[in-house]
């Protein structure tokens, strides 16, 4: 064997062989890491809709019994916006299995729906990650109103997605 | 029914935004590509759905994206057969251990970085629908990718084609690409496996079996091609048809086989006859539509999809910057260390390094299936196309310092340029720049 021949295959060890095996340790080690708890979806919103409606700022969820929430998870932050509903988006964050977002109206929808002086939908949930799919239980309430009475509401996932690469 | 006249309207939007900011980059010195990868973005909500949400709802409502998307999607398909026209294997060996240990360090060393930086990133910016090997994998073939159509026009533009520097770099760079494609079949499977009753191992038979039959049957008869070209100048527009078949057959074939339809047009980009004069050819048949229009909608999708709002506060900039620096300390430093070992000049040895540190377009075309299959999450998406556009940007005027054009034109070796015309992002060169 050549010197050159030598020389690359120590230098191909050190450089290829070397970090593969360290890949190989941090796979392993990362198995035990746990990641936040998946809300990611969309999920169907039951509620009482007269109760929603009658919050102040309750016309920016608009409750039907088709009311679907899609939310978009990012690690713990999370957006969340009304499926075919007015045009609010929110965003929160999530602690452990707790959950806690703030819904915005659009400007024009605000006016509309009584958010005025600065009030947001707010809303307080948790995750059940036992129930498969998913389900969510909590609270509506209106930020900056003492005497609004909060809502309760349930929310199921629909099309849960499975562990991405559980093998 | 698509609204035809929205769709019409976005398209000459995107265009027109593509061209203005792509001359502009050109003036900066960058590939036009580099500007319209930043258009993308700037028509999507990070700046256009910021500043004016109105105009941006009525351009581009949820609804219409659909069409868009699809549009988009036909165009990397042919765009990936192009890339995949332009790789020739036979390169490497023209270069002996030197790029063999560059091209395979340049793969390791940001895949292994990305993997560790996952443990650090993945309780924070994934959740557990996704599994920890997934993800440190994904990131670590997203981080090891490297833009052969960008690097390639990067060195046309640079007249480096022909240098030592320019072969080495195209060699690597078109093992780099062939090495992270097949990662990313990898993780694919792995993924969409966990919501398929099929069994993995099923679904890699298959592919093995399909690649073996693109490998040793299909690319026998595709010199045919070649024979045709040579005794006639020219491929009739059935041939030329049949071929957009062939392309379209092969990656619906890996789609339906569990991976992706850019693995199946890439396949068969690759398996295609190499022969100079006929890939130039080709190549002047479907760059044209493909990179002045096809192209730029799939980086206005992009663009629509990045959202640079989610990396917000101080903890999300830091891990975007995280992820720029173990990028660029994984491709840049990496390569650089191994070919300056393999006994390159530190100065190119560096310029090498700087180069495969180009991402581009293919990070993109890699980040829009990870968030697809919702390996990544929005906002680690968002980052990483920030990831992918600074380390885009950077190469022009890093390379211009390390290795400025006296230098190399003063450099000892000039091997002939590569054999095979690759995909450089401008159509046949003719297009102005």
């Amino acid at each position: 064997m050549s010197r050159a021949n030598r020389n690359f295959i120590i230098a191909y060890i050190l450089l290829v062989g070397l970090p593969i095996v360290g890949l190989v340790g941090v796979l392993r080690k990362g198995r035990s890491l746990t990641a936040p708890i998946s809300v990611d979806g969309v999920w169907r919103v039951q509620a009482d809709p007269v109760q929603v409606a009658a919050l102040p700022c309750g016309k920016t969820l608009a409750f039907t019994p088709e009311t679907a929430l899609a939310i978009s998870q990012s690690g713990r932050n999370f957006t969340l916006t009304l499926v075919n509903g007015p045009k609010s988006t929110g965003s929160g964050v999530l602690d452990g299995t707790s959950l806690k977002a703030s819904v915005v109206s659009s400007a024009t929808w605000s006016e509309e729906a009584g958010c005025g002086n600065g009030r947001e939908l707010s809303l307080v949930a948790t995750v059940d990650p036992k129930t498969d799919p998913r389900s969510l239980a909590g609270m509506l309430s209106v930020n900056n109103c003492p005497s609004c009475t909060s809502v309760e509401f349930h929310a199921v996932r629909l099309a849960p997605p499975a562990k991405k690469g559980s093998h | 029914m698509p609204d035809l006249s929205k769709l019409v309207l976005q398209i000459a939007v995107i265009l027109v935004a593509c061209r203005i900011v792509g001359t502009i980059f050109r003036k900066l010195g960058q590939p036009r590509v580099v500007g319209e990868m930043f258009a993308g973005i700037l028509l999507g909500p990070s700046l256009l759905g910021w500043m004016a949400p109105g105009i941006s709802a009525y351009l581009f409502p949820a609804a219409s994206l659909g069409f868009l998307n699809a549009l988009s999607q036909i165009g990397i398909v042919v765009f990936m057969f192009l890339v995949g026209l332009g790789i020739n294997p036979k390169e490497l060996k023209k270069h002996g251990h030197a790029a063999v240990l560059t091209s395979h360090v340049s793969i390791t060393a940001p895949f292994v970085l990305a993997a560790f930086l996952s443990l650090y990133l993945y309780p924070k910016l994934s959740d557990d629908s996704v599994a920890f090997t997934s993800f440190a994998l994904f990131m670590g073939a997203a981080m090891s990718i490297t833009a052969f159509p960008v690097l390639a026009r990067i060195l046309t533009e640079r007249d480096l084609l022909g240098s030592r520097l320019g072969t080495v770099a195209i060699a690597c760079a078109a093992v780099d690409d062939v090495t992270g494609w097949c990662i990313l079949a990898y993780i694919v499977v792995l993924i969409r496996s966990a919501h398929n009753p099929t069994s993995i191992w099923l679904t890699i038979g298959g592919i093995v079996a399909f690649a073996l039959i693109m490998i040793y049957g299909v690319r026998r008869m595709l010199h045919r091609y070649e024979t045709i070209y040579r005794e006639r100048g020219q491929l009739s527009e059935n041939l030329m048809a049949l071929m957009l078949l062939l392309v379209l057959v092969s990656a619906l074939c890996t789609e339906w086989l569990g991976i992706h339809l850019l693995f199946g047009s890439f396949l068969m980009g690759a398996i295609m006859p190499k022969e100079q004069k006929f890939v130039r050819y080709v190549l002047d048949r479907f760059e044209t539509i493909t990179v002045t229009l096809l192209l730029p909608l799939f980086f206005a999708f992009t663009g629509l999809r990045t959202n640079i709002g989610l990396v917000k506060g101080p903890d999300m900039w830091m891990y975007c910057g995280l992820i720029i620096l173990v990028a660029t300390v994984g491709k840049l430093g990496g390569s650089t260390v191994a070919s300056w070992l393999s006994g390159m000049p530190l100065r190119e040895a560096a310029g090498l390094g700087t180069l495969m540190n180009t991402r581009g377009l293919m990070e993109l075309v890699i980040l829009n299936i990870g968030l697809e299959i919702k390996v990544i999450s929005p906002a680690l998406f968002s980052m990483m196309v920030l990831m992918a556009l600074f380390t885009t940007f950077m190469t022009t005027p890093i390379l211009a310092i390390i290795c400025p054009d006296r230098i190399l034109r003063e450099a000892p070796v000039r091997i002939p340029a590569q054999e095979t015309p690759v995909a450089t992002l401008a159509p046949a060169d003719r297009i102005s720049a």
